[in-house]
Parts: C-alpha cells; structure tokens; sequence
C-alpha cells in the first residue's frame, strides 16, 4: 500500500480498513506527536543554538570564530586592523561558515529487524520518520538509507517540511529481508554520499561480522556517526523447553540445543553483555549511542535522544 | 518365590519386546523442533562455555531411559505376580456360602453382620491364586448362585456387591447339599461358610460332603429381643372385634425392659412395657379389640439392655375380611332357624320356598331345610338339616328314634364352643358316609352329622329335623349354624393372618392366569407365575405384600413375618460342627504383589510416562 492511500480520503469502508499496519505505524497521531518534538525540540535548545543547525567549517559567514596569522594571498577585509594596533601583529578574522547539515538516516533492514513480529523494525521506521521530520522543520538535508548487507533503498537527499510525506512513504515500502553486513553497505554508503554529514545509524547490531566495522567505517570517512540501538527485551526470552533446534533468522545457521532456564539465563546474560560492549565501544569513540528500547513509545524515545544530545547542537 | 502369573517365558519374551522398543524410540534421532533466533551469534556463545554440560545432559536422557526400563521391569514382574514360595498352593475350586440369614443384620459389629463377611469375602477373593476358581453362593432359606465358578475376581467382587440379607431363617444343609454338587468330582474342593453361626445344627447329609468345609465366623454379641408370634382372629359372633396373639422373646443373656405396642391400621391400639427375663417367651393377649380393619402391626423398643438385631423388632399381619356372606335359606319356614340367622349381622340371607330354588345371583352357603333338590350352580357350600332320601348327598341309614350325640369332634370347626353332650332327638336318620368324608358327630346307632366334598362343593349334613330335637333351645343350635358357615366361608378365603418368610407361598388366585403381579414391603414389584391358579413366590422378606392379577377389583392383601426364634437367637458361634466334625479356618489366601494393586500402580506409572514420553518429545509440552 502507498503512503498516498494513508493520507486520502477513503472513498468507502473497505478502502478505510486498507492496509491497516501502514495507517498504524504514522497515522494522525503520529503525525501530530512529530508536530509536538518538532516543538519540543526546539524549546529543548532554545538559548543555546539556533534553530538550524551549523556546520565546524569556517569561512565567510557573519559569525566571528577566531584569529589566525595572516598569511599572503588573505583577504586584507579579513584583516583585524583593532588587533593589530593592540598587539603589533596580522591577524586575521575568521567566520563560521553557515551551510545546511546533511543528516543521513541509515535504517537497519535486515532480517533480524523483522524479527518475531516486526515491533523493532516498525519502531526503528517510527523513530527514523521523527527524526526526519525534526531534521527536515530544521532545513536540514535528510536522507533515509535502508541497509543490510547492502543498500537496499535510498530516499534522495531532501528539505523542508513539507517532504514528511515522502518520508512516509519511503519508510511504508521498507521490509525487513537479508543479513547484516554493516561494514560492506556503509562502505558503499560512504561511497556513494561525498557530502559529509550526521549519520544516524538506527540498528540492532545484530551483526555477524561485527557491530564495530560499521561504525568505523562511517568515523574514518569523516562523517559524524550517531548509534541508535533498537533493544528488544524479547529476544533472550523463549517460551520453549527441551530439545530444539535453533537457528539464525538472518543467516539460517543451526545448532541443536536443550532449552533450559539456566540456558535462557545465561542467554539473557550474553544479550546484556553484546549491549554493554557497543556502548563501551561507543563511548571510547565519543560515538553518541542511544540504546532504544522498543517498549518505549517511539516520542518518549526521541525526547530521550534530543536530552541525549549529539544530534541537534 | 515362584510364578503365580504369567510365566516365566512370556514375562521374558513380553518384556524383552517392550523394553527393545523403548530402547529404540530413545535411540531414535527425533525430530527437534526448529526455532529461530533473531541473532545466533549470541547463543554460540553460551553454548560453547555450556559444552561441558552436554555429557550430563545426555546423562540424564539415558537415565531417563534406564528409569523407564526400572518401571517396565516392575511392571512385567507384577503381570508374573511373584508369591512366596510357602504360598505355593495347587489350584483350588471353591465354593463360598455366604450367610445372608435376618441373624445376618445384626448390628453388634461395623456396620451390621453380612457387611463383616462382604468384607472377609472380599479379602478372601483378593487372595485368590490366579488358578483358583470360586463360586459365590448366598445362603439363608435358599441357596442361589451368584456366580459361576471362576477366576475372574471381578466377577466375583460384583457377585459380593448383590448380596442383601432376607427376614429368612439359615438352611446349611440345603447349602452344603449344593456345594457338594457343584463341587462333585473337582479336585483341591473346599467349601467356605462365612456365617454367624446362629442357625439350628444341620442334620448330617445324605453323602459325604467329599470336600475341605472351612468356616469364618463373624458377630460378638447375642443380647436380642424378638416377636416371635403374632396372629389375629375375629370373634365368630361379632366380627367388629378381634382377639390377638403376640409373643416376646428374650434371646440374649441379660434382662431387658420393652416398650410394645401394637398398631391397627397405622393408629396405636395399647402401648405397653414388659420386661423380659433372659431366655423368656413372654405370650401377650389382646382380647376384644375393635377399631382395625385390615393390617395390624406390633413393634418393640428395647429400654433398658441391648438388641442387635432390628429385623425382628416387628411382626405384622393381616386381618381377617369382614365380607357379607350370602345365605341362601331354601325352607318352607324354620323360625329357629332364621333366628339364628339373625345374630350375624354380616350374613346376607335371602330365604326362598323350595319351589324358588334355584334363585338368582350366586351364595356362598345354601341352607338346606328338609329339602335336598339338584344342585344348582352359582349356590356356594351346603348345609343339609335333615336331607330326605332323594338328592341327598348321603345315603340315609336306619331310622333313630330317642337318640343323641354320644361322640363328636371337639376339635372341628363347626363344633367348637358347643358341647352337645344332653341333646336329645325325638326322630331322625342315620348317614352312610362315603371314602373322604368326615364323621364331625353320631350317635352309638350311627353318624348323624357328616361333612365331606360333592361336586367340588363343600356340604354339611345333620341327620334330624332340629325342631324334633331340644337342640334348637341351647345355645349350641346358632353356634352351630354360624360355625358351619364361618367355617365355609373362611375356608373358601384360606384366610392366614401372616404367612412365614422362608417358605413358598402359594397363593390362590383365579384360574388361567400366568402371572400376577406382587408388590413387595418396600414397594418393588415383581411378576411371579402362576400354577394351577396359585401364585408363587419365596418369600424373603417381612412386611405387607399386595397381590393383583388381570381383572382383580382389588389386589389381595396379606402379611409376612419371620417369627423364627431360632432365627432370633443371633449369638454367634466360633466353629462350625456339621455332623460331628468340626470346620476348619480357612487358610491359603495370602494376598499376592497382584492383588495388593502394585500391578495396578504400575501400570499407571508406565501410562504417566508414556504420557510424559509423548508429550515432549511431540513437543506438546515444550
């Protein structure tokens, strides 16, 4: 079903009752909670940045930076002549540069994320779409990525907030299929974007090969790389007892085991530790990481994340 | 120890192929359940830090493999049901007479006295070799086969559950005649009485029992109080009243004050206490009582001392009907005779002149006044006063002149109260009785008062006029008319206060019927045949019964008592003594691992673990 159906007048009942998991993940509601962080957000930061958001480079903006020695070829405009009459030496002034943020919303894809009953993938969308939308109110450039071990679907980069609908759309044809491979998908995402920028990774980690190729590959390409951490409580908890043969949503691995609740505690025990070592990671890094829980309702998430900090300064 | 069971081969066999499929559902590679994992990574590594435990896992599989084989191997060896080897018998056939008497019900152990030997019985059937056979029989007036003879123990439990105790007294040796039938020719025969051994010594049988006669014995106490005797008649002369007969007896050991009374058609008639020395009969009489119609009931109540046995704490009977009888007087006219007719105010006469006869309708007594005309049908029994010599039942003798009665029969009927020692006749005949009739009284000239049968008709014969005799002053002349007419009527009613449990009752009912239908004490109903117009039943227990057939305007009404004192004596005997030798205890009957239900329970552990099997490995539990 395309996001336009979501947003359409129903012509009858039966159109209405269309595709009922898209009209879910962003109906009115949800539509009107993006309204209140966009809000929020803004009170949230109001004071200390202005609404857009500036980049570190420095250049020809009206905002004073800092001093540096003036070197031939300067402009001599750039020349602080009050400078030079206190301290006997050339400086020369320097400006922020104001330039739009590009913000890239890398959305896990893989199969792990539709795990079960697909909770943690329609809340990674839910949280992607917030954050887009608080991006695109900021006249920030958004764009969505959808990765796996590959990149699966790209929304072109994008501003303003009259594109939410696009968004929408975009996220409604996501589905959940394939392995993880962060390092090779963000390798060709890095690629493919020249335009540095924040990325704002929205994953369960799951990832064989490991969750730390992925991120290095986005910090050693000079992008500023945010972890949002999907947590589902459920996936160290079963219901099963005895003799079963489990087997890797993702990769299809197998291996025979006798289900125990000490087996499940100890499970339960390595999920917590997997957690604990991409935070740890994380912080070494200075890698913002925000571990969501998908229990929580995807606004509280995102409240969560501007307190956090990292992605609106 | 030894097989009782199964043998020793098929218990191997049996149990070989058992355990080697259970060996090989364990051994088996089963399908595990697939789940999947929403990152396996994760759980690799638990488990390899848990390989260490996978050897105690496959450990506990094969002990529960091994636990399964321990239970399988229990259970084969209960299907053998191993018995010591000291219980090592041959195969028995026995036959258990199960004492089911009125002694029977007496309370002084558990619950009551038949309830102790159901529960013996029930011990006895559980030891039961799995060779052995038995048959059940319940025994009091009757013996009746319960079962066949058997080693079927369910068989025989259920055989156990239909026994009831009956108001009937014990017959052993009608009991012991039919075990020694059923037993004859069997090897390893044993005859098994389980009683109180309250009943009267059986007299020795025709043949040798020809088998092991073992008894156990139940009951401890013997303190009883019983009514042996209760009968009720009307008074001939007014039958508004009745006189009635009832008799205590103390059958225990100890003194004990009664409280007795009697009921007439439910309402309470005298109330009474006695009390009664032990061994004493204590006769009652009520005279002249009035007021009960049809049912009469006596009932005791122990006050002080003790009665365990309630059965025979009440005794009933049936009063007498108080019908009209139809008298047809055929006379040219007999003033004497009508006023004798006259003091029964029950009789219904109708007199007609001999050239009136025969009547309509139909009678139950024809008065015969100087006339003997052919007998007509529909006219009942017949009273003859001084028949002529044509159509007389009798033949006439020689004629007597200034005679008398010089003997009579005291004891009959028809002359009791009367006593005709100075009666004096001016003129009259002398009968020549036939072969089957009765003298009731003659003169030393010959017998002028016969009775006897003609046509299937009762008659009575007086061989004078009365007006020619002083007869007709005493106060013999009515007594004698209204006894001869009570005494046709009653007979033709075969009228019985109470009839004895015990016994088969014959009872009379019209002719070309097959069955009637008699409702018992406690209101069950039964179809009992019919043979040559008598109904018959055994009857077993006290109480009023009510009989009714096709076609009956009322049913017939009558009573039951067991009024057997020797039935009341209800101490128990330790040892049974049948013609001077004495029963042996019974022996032989230890209970085996089968009959002690381990076999049972094994049974439910192998089902609970097949369940337990099942259900987990079909992943129904997991």
């Amino acid at each position: 079903m395309g996001l336009f159906e979501l947003f359409r007048r129903p012509k009858s009942g039966e159109a209405a009752r269309t595709n009922v998991a898209a009209i879910g993940l962003f109906d009115d509601q949800f539509q009107r909670k993006l309204e209140m962080l966009a809000l929020v957000s803004r009170r949230v930061f109001a004071g200390r940045q202005r609404a857009e958001r500036r980049s570190k480079k420095q250049g020809s903006g009206i905002e004073f930076a800092d001093h540096r020695e003036y070197t031939v070829g300067d402009d001599f405009r750039t020349v602080d002549w009050n400078a030079y009459r206190r301290f006997g030496r050339l400086l020369v002034r320097l400006y922020e540069e104001e330039e739009d943020l590009s913000i890239y919303l890398l959305v896990d894809c893989s199969s792990s994320m539709g795990f079960r009953d697909e909770r943690k993938f329609d809340q990674a969308r839910r949280l992607c779409a917030a954050l887009a939308y608080v991006g695109l109110a900021n006249l920030d450039r958004v764009t969505i990525v959808g990765v796996s071990d590959e990149i699966k679907s790209t929304l072109p980069t994008t501003r303003g907030k009259g594109r939410i609908l696009q968004v929408f759309r975009f996220l409604s044809q996501l589905q959940p299929s394939g392995v993880t491979d962060l390092e090779a998908c963000l390798t060709k995402f890095v690629a493919q974007h020249k335009r540095r920028g924040l990325a704002v990774l929205i994953s369960d980690l799951y990832d064989p090969a490991g969750f730390e190729r992925g991120i290095n590959v986005l910090r050693f390409n000079k992008f500023e790389p945010y972890v949002l951490h999907l947590v589902d409580p459920r996936d160290a908890v079963s219901d099963l007892r005895g003799d079963v043969r489990i087997y890797d949503c993702e990769t299809g691995e197998e291996r025979d085991v006798t289900i125990t609740d000490g087996l499940l505690r100890k499970v339960a025990e390595a999920v917590t530790h997997y957690q604990s070592a991409i935070e740890r990671f994380c912080a070494s890094r200075t890698v913002p990481y925000f571990a969501a829980n998908i229990d929580v309702p995807f606004d509280e998430l995102v409240l969560r994340v501007f307190r956090r900090g990292g992605f609106l300064r | 120890m030894f097989l009782a069971g199964l043998p020793l081969t098929t218990l191997l066999l049996v149990g070989g192929g058992v355990a080697l499929a259970t060996v090989v559902l364990y051994i088996l590679k089963l399908r595990r359940r697939p789940v999947a994992v929403p990152f396996a990574s994760l759980w690799e590594r638990v488990l390899k830090d848990r390989e260490a435990s996978t050897l105690f896992s496959q450990l506990k599989r094969w002990l529960s493999l091994l636990l399964q084989l321990a239970m399988l191997a229990a259970l084969v060896l209960a299907l053998g049901d191993p018995r010591p080897e000291a219980s090592a018998l041959a195969a028995r056939n026995l036959v258990v007479l199960l004492d089911s008497s009125a002694s029977m019900a007496a309370t002084d152990v558990d619950k009551n006295r038949l309830a102790l030997a159901k529960k013996k019985l029930l011990e006895l059937i559980s030891g039961l070799k799995s060779e052995d056979r038995m048959l059940l029989a319940k025994l009091d007036a009757n013996v009746r086969a319960l079962s066949p003879l058997t080693s079927e123990t369910g068989v025989l439990r259920q055989a156990v559950e239909r026994v009831r105790w009956t108001d009937t007294a014990l017959d052993l040796q009608q009991g012991l005649t039919f075990a020694r039938d059923v037993l004859r020719g069997l090897p390893n025969a044993e005859v098994i009485v389980i009683s109180d051994g309250a009943f009267v010594a059986p007299a020795p049988l025709r043949e040798p029992l020809g088998a092991k006669l073992s008894f156990v014995g139940v009951g401890k106490e013997s303190d009883n109080l019983a009514i042996t005797e209760l009968s009720a008649r009307r008074y001939p002369l007014d039958k508004s009243r009745y006189e009635v007969l009832l008799a205590l007896e103390n059958t225990g050991k100890k003194a004990a004050l009664v409280e007795l009374s009697l009921f007439g058609d439910g309402q309470v008639i005298d109330v009474s206490q006695l009390r009664v020395e032990p061994g004493e009969r204590v006769p009652r009489f009520y005279t002249d009582l009035a007021g009960a119609s049809q049912q009469l009931e006596a009932r005791i109540r122990v006050l002080e001392g003790k009665d365990y046995l309630p059965n025979d704490n009440r005794a009933f009977a049936r009063m007498p009907e108080r019908r009209r009888a139809k008298i047809l007087v055929v006379t040219t006219g007999n003033t004497y005779l009508e006023a004798a007719l006259l003091l029964d105010e029950y009789l219904d006469v109708t007199q007609v002149e001999p050239s009136a006869y025969p009547p309509k309708g139909s009678f139950d007594v024809t008065i015969l006044d100087g006339v003997a005309p052919p007998v007509a049908l529909s006219t009942g029994a017949r009273l003859y006063l001084n028949p002529p010599a044509t159509g007389s039942p009798l033949k006439r003798g020689p004629k007597l002149e200034d005679f008398g009665f010089d003997t009579w029969d005291r004891k009959s009927p028809v002359l009791r109260f009367m006593d005709l020692l100075d009666v004096q006749v001016a003129i009259g005949y002398a009968f020549k009785p036939e072969p089957g009739d009765l003298v009731l009284g003659a003169s030393e000239l010959g017998p002028i008062l016969v009775s006897g049968t003609r046509a299937r008709q009762l008659f009575l014969a007086l061989g004078f006029d009365p007006r020619d005799s002083d007869l007709v002053l005493r106060v013999a002349w009515p007594l004698l008319i209204l006894n001869a007419i009570n005494t046709f009527v009653e007979q033709d009613a075969e009228y019985q206060s109470a009839y004895r449990t015990g016994d088969t009752w014959r009872l009379r009912v019209p002719a070309g019927l097959e069955t009637a239908d008699l409702r018992r004490p406690d209101g069950s109903r039964e179809s009992i045949p019919v043979r040559e117009a008598r109904a018959e039943h055994f009857g077993e227990y006290a109480g009023f019964y009510q009989l009714s057939w096709v076609g009956a305007q009322a049913p017939f009404s009558f009573a039951a008592n067991l009024q057997d004192s020797a039935e009341s004596r209800i101490g128990p005997q330790s040892e049974l003594v049948v013609a001077g030798a004495k029963a042996q205890t019974v022996s032989g009957f230890e209970s085996g691992l089968r009959q002690r239900y381990w076999g049972y329970l094994l049974i439910a552990v192998a089902l609970v673990s097949t369940l337990e099997w099942f259900t987990y490995h079909r992943r129904l539990t997991v």
